[in-house]
C-alpha cells in the first residue's frame, strides 16, 4: 500500500497568489451571486482614512502657528524653503490587519484525501485575505515580515516579501502589533496545546483580536491508517511504530478532537475567532467564515 | 487409538501436527515491516502509545493458545470419531443379511442401510459374499450371494416400501435359501416389531444353528394412524404407538389433495397408553378436503392416513311427501333417515314439501344424494331436474308409503311397481312378516349380516322383467326385492320398498339400515369404485406413498389395484398405499385402517437367543465439528486478549462505546425482528411525546440541506436567545415533515420558501389549512428581500413559489405590520422586523378595525394571532449559530445592531403566537401607552 500521505514541495507566494486572486474574486461574486449585496459586505469596517492620533504616517501639512511645536517634522521643514511642516498621523481607528501562516514542515503535509498541502491551503487563505483587504482599503502586514502595506496590491507586495523571506516556522514574536489591529494566524496548531496557549495569550497581551485557522488535513483528524504503521514526524524526524494502527485509532480522535477544544477554549476565552479549516473542503468556506468573523469583530 | 475407543477418518492429516513447531516459530517471529507513514501529529500519537507499553512481543499464553487452536484445527481436520462403528463378523461363508424393509424401518432407514453397509464392507474385507433377504418384498433382492459391491450399490439403491413385512413367508422363502446357500452367519436387521409369522422367521434362523445376529430396532418413535371417521361434528382419528411409557405428544397435519395444510390437532398419549383419539373440527367443507393425514414427526408410510371420498361427508338432501311439521316425529318419515344418515353424512332438509319447489332448491346446495320419503307424484319440471342431476351423480334415493304406493309411476323408478302394497301377516294374510334375505356378492350390500328379526310387514312389489334381479339389491326371504336400483348416467335410482318409517317394517329401527343406507349414500360421486354386480374394478396408481410416507409417481412396477365386490383392499408389493383411479375418482389404499396393535419384537419368544445388537446410530460420535467450534470459541478469546491488550476494554471511554455498539445491535436486531410498521408507530408516540410536554421551535424541513441545516441552526440559535432572554425555555428545536409529522404541537412555524423545493401535495396543503384553522401560525420567509416581490416590484422565485403555496391556502388579507399591531409590542418594542436583511415587510392578517369610530387602530386583532406571517428577510439566517453560538451568516449591511434586532423580532414573533393578543389587552394598554411615551 502506498503511502497515505507526503511531505510537498514548499509553495512560494508566487502560485498561490494567483490561486488566491482566483478565490478572493470568487467571494464578492459568490455574494452577489446569492445576496447581490456585495458592496455593502465591504464598506463600513471602519472609519474612512483620516488625520488624527495614531502611530502610523499620514500626511505632511504646513504648520499652523498655536500648534505644538513638537509636532514639527524637522526633516521635512528642512526640504522647503517656504513653509514649515507638520506630520500628520492616521487616525488610530484605522485598521491594519496582521496576517501570519505557520510554514513549518508539518504544514507541508498533503494525504490522498486532500487536494492541496495545508501550507498551500493556508496561504491561499492569507493572500485571498489580503486582497479582499487590500481592496476594501485596508492595511495588510505580514508579521515578521513586511510592515502593514496600504496598497490596492498589498498581496502581491506580501507575495514578493515572502520569497524574497525566510520561511516563518517559528511562532511570530510580534513586535509591531498594534493595540487595535487584527491578526490572522493560519497554522496547524500541533504543538502541545500549552505552548500553543501561552504563544496566542502573549499576543494577546498586545491588545490583538485575533482570528485563528487551523488548518486540518483530513488524515490528521479521520486517521485511516490500518495494520502496522511507522509513523514520521516531519518537523522532529520523531519515529513511531504502531503495531496495530486502527487500534489507536479511537484513542487518536478522541485526543485529536480534545487538542482542537482546547484550542478553541483559549480563543474562547481571549474572544478570538477560530476556524478550522480541512483542506479536502474549498478554501472559500474557510474564507467566508475568516471574513464574518473579520466583520464581525471589526465593529 | 490411543486406548480409546478413537478412530480418524483420515489420520495422515495428523501428520500436519509436525507444523506446529513452525507456527510457533511464525507466531514468535518479529512482525513485518511496517508501512511507512509521513504523519505530522505523530507526537500526539507517541505521547498515547506511552501510556500502553505494549511488549515487544506477544506474551507465551498468547502463543499457547494460538498453537492449541493450530492443533485443534487439526485434529478436527483428520476427522475423529468416538467409539467408531465396529461390527464383528463371525463363522464363515456368505453372510445372509435379513432386513426388515418395511414401513417401520422408513424412519430409520439410513442408519439400518448404513449398518448393512458396515457389514457388507467387513464381509468384503474378509472376501464373503452376502445374500440379501428382505421382508417386505424387494423384487430386485434375489437372495443369491452376492458380491459385495454388488450387495452395497443394490442396498444404496435401494429405500424402504410402505408395506408391512410378511416374516412367514420369508421364513419360508430363506429356508430354503439357507439349504442352498448355506451361509456362514445369518443377520437380521429388524425393524422391532413383532407382527404374525415373527415367530416363524426367528425359529427359522436360530434353528440353523448359525451364528445369529439380531440388531433390534428403537420403536419409540414409531406412530401409525389406524382408523378415521368423519362423525358430524368432527373427524375422529385414532393413532396408535408401540410402547406405552410415559405420555408422548403428537401433533397431526391434514392436508388437501395439492398437499396444502388445512389444519393441525394434537394427540397425547398418557402414561401406559398406546392408543389415543385424536380430533378435527371445522365445518363440513373443509373437512371433506381432507385428503391425507399424516403425524407431524413421523416419517413413514403408517403415520399417514389417505382420505378419498368414502371418508367425505356427504350432503344428502332430505324431501318428504308428508308434513313434516307434526308434533309427533317419531312418526314422521324423515325421522329414521335422518338418524341413520347423521353419522356418515350432513342433511339438508327441504323447506318446502313442494317437490316442485324442493328440488332445485336441494340440487343448488349441491346435495350428493336426495332422498325422497314416500313422495309419489313426481311434477314433469321436477322430473326433469332430478334426471340431469342423477345424469351426473346423483343418487336419488327413494322409499315406499302409502303414496307411492298409490300412484307408482313415472321414470324415476328402478323398476316398475304394481300398484298397491303388499300386507304380510295382516288379519287377513296367511303369510308371516318376512326377515331379510342374506345379501348377494353382487349386491353392494354384500358384507352386511341382515339380524334375524328385521321383518317387513308391507312392501311394494316390483313388476316381473327380465334384468330385475340385476337390478335387486336385497331381497326377502321369499326372493322378492327389497331395494332395487337403476344405473342411470353416472348417478343411480334406488327404491327402498318399505318405507322410512316403522309402519311398514323394523328395518328403519335396526342398524343394517343404517349401514345399507351409508353404502347407497357411498354410491354418490364415487365414480364407481365400488363395484355393484359381481366383476371387478382395476383402478390405475394415481399416487403412491413410499415408505417414508411421502407422494411418488407410481413406478411401472406398482400394478392397477383390482378391487372386486365385497373384497376388501390389501396393501402388497405390487400395490403400495395411495391413490388409485382417475383424477375425477379415486379409492384410498391404507395401510392399516382397522385397529392394529404394534408389538415389540423383544417379546416374542423365540426357540433360542439371537446374538443382540444394536444398529450404529448414537454410538459413534464424530466430534469434528465441536473441535471446530472450539477452536473458533479460542479465536473469540484470543480476538478479545488482543483487544484488551491493546486497551481497547480498559478506557472508559471505548468501552461504553462498545456498549453503545452492542446495544445498538441488539436494537438493530430488534427492529428487524420486529415489524418495521410497530417501529414506527413508537418512535411518532415519542416523538409527539417530547414535542407535547416541552414547547418547542419548529421548521419545515425542506429537503434541501444546507435551506434545512441554515433552518435548524435559525432554530438553535433563536432557541438560546429566548431561553436566555425570556421566561421561555423552548426544548431543542424540531424538523417537520409537513406532510406528515402531527402540527398541533407547535404554535409557530417557521417556513423558508425555496423555489427547489417541492410544492406541498393537496393533501399536504390541507394539513396546512387546517394547521393555520385550529389556530396554528406559520412565517413564510422567502429570504430574498433584495430582489423579493415583497420588497421590490417583480416577482422572484421563491416569492412566486409561495405564491404558489399559498394559491390553493384559504389566506385572509394581508398588510404589512402596521406600527401599533401586538407585534410590535409582544415582548420588545419594535419598529422593524429586520433578518439578515433589514429591507423587507413583515406581512400578517389584516387586523378588523373593530372600532372605525374612533379613526385609530387599537393594539389589538381580533381574537386570534395571524395565522400567517410572511417575511422576506432570512429571519433563520440571521439567528442561525454554529456550536459555540457564534453567528453562521453575516448579516446584511454587517450590523450586529441589526442581528441582534433580527433575535427580537424572533423573541416577539414567539410571544405572539404564544400570548396572542394578551398584550392587546385593554388592561395593559394604559401601561403601555405610557412606555410608548403617548
Amino acid at each position: 500500500m502506498a503511502p497515505l500521505g507526503a511531505i510537498v514541495q514548499r509553495e512560494s507566494g508566487r502560485d498561490t497568489i494567483e490561486r488566491a486572486r482566483a478565490r478572493a474574486s470568487l467571494i464578492p461574486s459568490l455574494l452577489v451571486e446569492a445576496q447581490r449585496v456585495a458592496n455593502t459586505v465591504f464598506s463600513g469596517w471602519h472609519g474612512r482614512r483620516k488625520r488624527g492620533v495614531g502611530e502610523n504616517f499620514w500626511q505632511f501639512r504646513p504648520y499652523t502657528p498655536g500648534e505644538n511645536m513638537s509636532r514639527i517634522d524637522w526633516r521635512r521643514s528642512a526640504r522647503d524653503e517656504s513653509h514649515i511642516y507638520v506630520q500628520d498621523k492616521e487616525w488610530q481607528a484605522t485598521h491594519t490587519v496582521w496576517l501570519w501562516v505557520d510554514e513549518s514542515p508539518s504544514m507541508l503535509f498533503k494525504s490522498d484525501a486532500a487536494t492541496v498541502a495545508k501550507q498551500s491551503r493556508a496561504l491561499v487563505l492569507a493572500f485571498a485575505m489580503a486582497e479582499l483587504l487590500a481592496k476594501s482599503g485596508e492595511r495588510v502586514g505580514w508579521l515578521g515580515l513586511t510592515r502593514p502595506i496600504l496598497s490596492r496590491n498589498a498581496a502581491e507586495k506580501l507575495a514578493e516579501a515572502l520569497i524574497l523571506g525566510k520561511p516563518q516556522t517559528e511562532f511570530p514574536k510580534a513586535p509591531d502589533l498594534g493595540q487595535h489591529s487584527d491578526l490572522i494566524i493560519i497554522s496547524d496548531f500541533l504543538d502541545p496545546v500549552e505552548q500553543v496557549s501561552g504563544q496566542l495569550e502573549s499576543l494577546f497581551k498586545r491588545g490583538t483580536r485575533g482570528h485563528v485557522v487551523q488548518m486540518v488535513d483530513p488524515v490528521e483528524e479521520v486517521f485511516p491508517y490500518k495494520g502496522r504503521v511507522e509513523f514520521s514526524d516531519p518537523e522532529t524526524g520523531e519515529k513511531f511504530t504502531a503495531g496495530n494502527a486502527e487500534m489507536l485509532k479511537a484513542q487518536y480522535e478522541a485526543e485529536i478532537a480534545a487538542r482542537s477544544e482546547a484550542i478553541r477554549q483559549t480563543t474562547n476565552k481571549l474572544g478570538w475567532s477560530f476556524t478550522r479549516h480541512h483542506t479536502d473542503r474549498l478554501a472559500s468556506e474557510a474564507l467566508v467564515q475568516l471574513h464574518t468573523h473579520l466583520g464581525e469583530r471589526a465593529l | 487409538m490411543f486406548g480409546l475407543p478413537l478412530a480418524f477418518t483420515s489420520p495422515w492429516l495428523l501428520m500436519a501436527l509436525i507444523s506446529l513447531p513452525i507456527i510457533w516459530w511464525l507466531l514468535r517471529l518479529t512482525p513485518p515491516k511496517p508501512q511507512e507513514e509521513v504523519f505530522p501529529p505523530t507526537r500526539i500519537l507517541a505521547r498515547l502509545q506511552e501510556k500502553e507499553e505494549t511488549p515487544a512481543q506477544s506474551p507465551w499464553w498468547l502463543t499457547l493458545l494460538r498453537l492449541l487452536m493450530a492443533a485443534l484445527v487439526i485434529f478436527a481436520m483428520a476427522g475423529p470419531i468416538l467409539n467408531p462403528d465396529e461390527t464383528a463378523l463371525k463363522g464363515d461363508g456368505p453372510i445372509m443379511i435379513v432386513m426388515d424393509d418395511g414401513w417401520a424401518s422408513a424412519q430409520e432407514w439410513e442408519t439400518r442401510r448404513n449398518t448393512a453397509l458396515v457389514l457388507i464392507e467387513e464381509a468384503k474385507n474378509a472376501g464373503r459374499t452376502v445374500i440379501l433377504e428382505s421382508t417386505a418384498g424387494h423384487e430386485n433382492w434375489t437372495g443369491e450371494p452376492l458380491s459385495p459391491e454388488e450387495a452395497a450399490s443394490l442396498l444404496q439403491a435401494s429405500e424402504s416400501i410402505a408395506i408391512e413385512p410378511d416374516h412367514s413367508k420369508t421364513a419360508q422363502r430363506i429356508k430354503a435359501k439357507i439349504k442352498s446357500n448355506n451361509p456362514g452367519q445369518i443377520v437380521w436387521l429388524s425393524d422391532g416389531l413383532s407382527r404374525e409369522g415373527t415367530k416363524q422367521l426367528g425359529d427359522t434362523i436360530i434353528s440353523t444353528n448359525k451364528a445369529t445376529t439380531l440388531y433390534q430396532a428403537d420403536i419409540e418413535n414409531l406412530l401409525l394412524i389406524e382408523t378415521i371417521s368423519n362423525e358430524p361434528k368432527e373427524l375422529f382419528g385414532t393413532l396408535a404407538r408401540a410402547q406405552s411409557d410415559g405420555a408422548q405428544e403428537a401433533s397431526i397435519i391434514a392436508r388437501d389433495l395439492k398437499g396444502l395444510v388445512i389444519s393441525r390437532t394434537n394427540a397425547l398419549f398418557n402414561d401406559g397408553e398406546t392408543k389415543t383419539r385424536f380430533a378435527f373440527d371445522g365445518p363440513v367443507e373443509l373437512r371433506n378436503q381432507i385428503a391425507r393425514l399424516e403425524v407431524e414427526t413421523a416419517k413413514n408410510a403408517a403415520a399417514v392416513q389417505l382420505l378419498d371420498d368414502n371418508n367425505r361427508r356427504r350432503l344428502v338432501g332430505l324431501i318428504s311427501g308428508e308434513n313434516f311439521d307434526r308434533n309427533q316425529p317419531l312418526l314422521s318419515p324423515l325421522y329414521y333417515i335422518s338418524r341413520a344418515l347423521e353419522p356418515f353424512s350432513d342433511l339438508r332438509r327441504a323447506d318446502d314439501a313442494n317437490v316442485t319447489a324442493s328440488v332445485p332448491e336441494l340440487i343448488n346446495q349441491g346435495v350428493s344424494a336426495i332422498a325422497l320419503a314416500d313422495v309419489g307424484v313426481i311434477t314433469e319440471a321436477a322430473e326433469k331436474q332430478l334426471t340431469k342431476w342423477i345424469n351426473e351423480g346423483g343418487v336419488l334415493i327413494r322409499f315406499s308409503g302409502p303414496r307411492l304406493a298409490a300412484s307408482p309411476e313415472g321414470n324415476l323408478l328402478p323398476v316398475a311397481i304394481r300398484p298397491g302394497d303388499r300386507n304380510l301377516g295382516g288379519a287377513l294374510s296367511w303369510e308371516t312378516p318376512k326377515s331379510l334375505a342374506p345379501f348377494e356378492r353382487d349386491s353392494p350390500f354384500f358384507g352386511i349380516n341382515p339380524p334375524r328379526d328385521v321383518l317387513v310387514k308391507k312392501q311394494l312389489l316390483a313388476l316381473q322383467e327380465t334384468n330385475l334381479e340385476e337390478k335387486t339389491w336385497a331381497t326377502l326371504e321369499d326372493g322378492t326385492p327389497l331395494v332395487t336400483a337403476k344405473k342411470q348416467g353416472a348417478g343411480w335410482i334406488i327404491l327402498y320398498h318399505v318405507g322410512s318409517d316403522a309402519d311398514w317394517s323394523n328395518l328403519p329401527l335396526s342398524g343394517t339400515f343404517v349401514e345399507m343406507l351409508r353404502r347407497t349414500v357411498n354410491l354418490s360421486r364415487s365414480n364407481g369404485t365400488i363395484p355393484s354386480n359381481n366383476e371387478t374394478i382395476s383402478l390405475p396408481p394415481l399416487r403412491v406413498l413410499n415408505g417414508e410416507g411421502q407422494f411418488i409417481p407410481p413406478e411401472t412396477s406398482i400394478k392397477p389395484l383390482v378391487i372386486s365386490a365385497g373384497d376388501s383392499k390389501t396393501v402388497t408389493p405390487e400395490n403400495p398405499p395411495g391413490f388409485y383411479g382417475t383424477e375425477d375418482g379415486f379409492t384410498a389404499l391404507n395401510l392399516f385402517e382397522e385397529e392394529t396393535n404394534l408389538v415389540p419384537i423383544t417379546q416374542e419368544g423365540f426357540i433360542g437367543d439371537f446374538e443382540k445388537q444394536n444398529y450404529l446410530t448414537g454410538a459413534s460420535f464424530d466430534f469434528k465439528i465441536w473441535l471446530i467450534v472450539l477452536a473458533a470459541i479460542l479465536l473469540l478469546i484470543d480476538c478479545l486478549a488482543v483487544l484488551w491488550m491493546a486497551g481497547a476494554l480498559r478506557t472508559k471511554r471505548p468501552t461504553r462505546s462498545a456498549v453503545a455498539n452492542i446495544s445498538i445491535l441488539v436494537v438493530g436486531l430488534w427492529v428487524l425482528t420486529n415489524t418495521s410498521p410497530v417501529f414506527a408507530q413508537e418512535t411518532d408516540e415519542n416523538f409527539d411525546f417530547q414535542s407535547a410536554l416541552k414547547t418547542r421551535l419548529a421548521y419545515v424541513v425542506t429537503g434541501i440541506t444546507d435551506v434545512d441545516n441554515i433552518s435548524e441552526a435559525g432554530m438553535r440559535g433563536l432557541t438560546f436567545f429566548i431561553s436566555s432572554r425570556t421566561a421561555l425555555e423552548p426544548g431543542e428545536p424540531i424538523g417537520l415533515d409537513i406532510s406528515q409529522d402531527e402540527l398541533s404541537f407547535y404554535s409557530l412555524i417557521y417556513w423558508p420558501v425555496d423555489p427547489r423545493a417541492e410544492l406541498p401535495s393537496p393533501e399536504t396543503v390541507a394539513r396546512i389549512d387546517a394547521y393555520m384553522k385550529e389556530g396554528g401560525s406559520i412565517l413564510f420567509d422567502t429570504r430574498d428581500q433584495v430582489s423579493g416581490v415583497l420588497g421590490g416590484t417583480s416577482a422572484s422565485p421563491a416569492a412566486k413559489t409561495l405564491q404558489q403555496i399559498l394559491s390553493t391556502l384559504d389566506i385572509p388579507p394581508l398588510e404589512p405590520v402596521p406600527t401599533d399591531h401586538v407585534l410590535t409590542k409582544s415582548f420588545y418594542l419594535l419598529e422593524r422586523f429586520p433578518g439578515r436583511y433589514a429591507g423587507g415587510e413583515l406581512w400578517v392578517e389584516k387586523s378588523q378595525n373593530l372600532n372605525p369610530v374612533e379613526g385609530r387602530r387599537p393594539a389589538r386583532a381580533g381574537d386570534g394571532v395571524s395565522s400567517i406571517m410572511i417575511t422576506s428577510n432570512d429571519m433563520a439566517g440571521a439567528w442561525a449559530v454554529d456550536g459555540s453560538l457564534r453567528p453562521l451568516l453575516p448579516t446584511i449591511p454587517p450590523d450586529p445592531t441589526q442581528r441582534n434586532y433580527a433575535y427580537r423580532s424572533g423573541v416577539n414573533l414567539m410571544m405572539y403566537a404564544l400570548t396572542g393578543n394578551y398584550k392587546a389587552d385593554q388592561v395593559h394598554l394604559p401601561a403601555l401607552l405610557q412606555r410608548l411615551g403617548q
